[in-house]
């Protein structure tokens, strides 16, 4: 138990001084915070708080102007790392079929014919895609592609996942549906995940941990940990007062 | 209405279509007009009579068809290979653009006949010229598709690909040549109607076999039958083609149609 305890504890990401300028302006201001491995971070903030541009420096995407990111004490690096990324609307490849698309990431890294097989069917089973496997994604609604998406980044076996508002322009019913899913896969995987949202409902479903954000120049104003038991009830007293309390530091500064 | 249903009511209005058109044709040329041009029936009689029996010049019309159609093939393919591997190497590199694209687009707006001139000057027009005229006709529109194609990839699937921890070469090929292939194969299909265009008017200027070959020569003895014939067949070969084109694209661009 012990061991487990200190294991749960092991850092996962480090950043630590993390700035991004655009020229002269200031995006991200010196950053830094830990997440654990295994943790489901929830990163909350004003829209155009710059989650997005914290993201991409953690992926390479940008260049950060200062400060370091590490990947279990090395620099993050996509090439190296298994790092899986979903974020808003549609990534899915239109020419690959359904079950080509949850592949793709294995077909990326070589993956041996039969264990690239078994992943496959595996994650198709678990979103509930296996009867579409050989569907284009012309032919699938949005909430199925998201799906596609979630299964081609968990294929892929991450150690870490992020995601960027992936169900930003899903209704609430598929919202629902896809959070629920999120929890059970990343319960069964034991995956590092951090959750990018603007929605505070959403972060509190998810979060093990909320990350609460400031406007830019974005800096972390809070993070805490989120004690509720799951399956969460979004409208048990205890939910609505934690939900509540990340509003307020939202609204407040 | 089912698929069944529609396709045979399509088929009803070509038949009635095409009928209309030859009875008009025929009662057309019954006056004064019949003196400059003939009626359907002489030309679809001399196109079945010489199609394998008969000969126009030395050789029967499907003789002149395969001379007219594997000099568009060698061209068409050779300058759609080259143009594919242009194309997205221009879309793909900003140094490739950067060499390439100024001299591309001065040789792209000249017609390949254009070309005609200086291609029996260096070569003669024998069969490397006529070749490398329908290359130059191919060549042009799939490079220029090719391209567009490679530099409007969307960057949603680079991203993601990156993500997934692709590699310069492997966006290449699991990426960008992908997703061009739709706007490659309009390129293709423009190119394979201007190499048609291409190889007649290169066998209207010098050759002794071919379907552009059938038209002059029906033009120099004066045999209006011969020219008929000879447009019949060129028609008919462009619609064969394009109907074998959009076949093949629809089995290789099966995820590109909407719906199920």
């Amino acid at each position: 138990m012990e061991i487990r305890e200190k294991e749960n504890r092991q850092v996962k990401v480090k950043v630590s001084h993390l700035t991004k300028k655009f020229g002269d302006l200031l995006v991200l201001n010196d950053i830094s915070f830990d997440v654990e491995k295994g943790d489901l971070l929830c990163v909350v903030g004003p829209t155009g708080c710059g989650k997005t541009t914290f993201l991409n420096s953690l992926t390479k995407i940008y260049d950060v102007t200062s400060g370091e990111i590490l990947l279990d004490g090395h620099p993050a690096d996509p090439k190296k790392d298994h790092i899986a990324y979903i974020f808003q609307g549609n990534s899915t490849m239109p020419w690959l079929t359904v079950e080509q698309n949850v592949a793709f990431g294995l077909d990326i890294r070589h993956v041996p014919k039969r264990e690239k097989q078994e992943l496959t069917d595996r994650y198709l089973e678990i979103v509930g895609l296996t009867k579409y496997r050989r569907y284009y994604p012309k032919q699938l609604s949005a909430s199925m592609l998201q799906r596609v998406s979630i299964a081609r980044a968990f294929a892929t076996e991450p150690e870490l996942l992020l995601m960027d508002e992936p169900y930003g322009q899903l209704d609430i019913e598929l919202r629902f549906k896809l959070e629920d899913e999120l929890v059970r896969l990343w319960e069964m995987t034991g995956t590092t995940v951090i959750f990018i949202t603007h929605n505070i409902e959403e972060a509190v479903y998810l979060g093990e941990h909320i990350m609460v954000l400031t406007n830019k120049p974005t800096t972390v104003k809070e993070t805490m940990r989120n004690p509720l038991p799951r399956p969460r009830d979004i409208a048990a007293p205890e939910f609505v007062r934690l939900r509540e309390r990340v509003t307020d530091l939202i609204r407040w500064w | 209405m089912n698929k069944k249903q529609k396709n045979i009511t399509e088929l009803i209005c070509a038949v009635v279509s095409i009928l209309t058109f030859l009875i008009l044709w025929h009662i057309g040329v019954k006056g004064e007009l019949g003196r400059l041009m003939p009626g359907p029936l002489p030309v679809i009689r001399m196109f079945f009579a010489t199609l394998f029996g008969g000969t126009i010049g030395s050789r029967t019309m499907i003789i002149h068809i395969l001379y007219s159609l594997i000099r568009v093939m060698a061209g068409y393919f050779l300058g759609a290979a080259v143009g594919v591997v242009l194309g997205l190497s221009m879309g793909w590199s900003r140094l490739v653009e950067a060499v390439f694209s100024p001299l591309f687009r001065i040789i792209r707006p000249i017609p390949p006949i254009a070309w005609i001139p200086i291609s029996i000057i260096w070569i003669g027009l024998g069969e490397d010229a006529k070749i490398f005229l329908i290359f130059l006709a191919s060549f042009c529109y799939v490079t220029l598709n090719a391209w567009s194609g490679a530099k409007n990839v969307d960057p949603d699937y680079l991203r993601a690909a990156r993500m997934l921890g692709a590699g310069k070469r492997q966006l290449l090929f699991t990426i960008v040549l992908p997703a061009s292939i739709p706007s490659i194969f309009a390129g293709l299909q423009v190119a394979l109607s201007s190499c048609w265009a291409t190889v007649l008017a290169a066998e209207m200027v010098r050759s002794s076999e071919g379907l552009g070959w059938i038209i002059i020569a029906g033009m120099n003895n004066n045999d209006m039958v011969q020219i008929m014939t000879g447009i019949l067949a060129i028609g008919l070969v462009g619609m064969l083609l394009s109907m074998i084109f959009r076949k093949v694209e629809a089995r290789l661009c099966q995820w590109n149609k909407s719906g199920s």
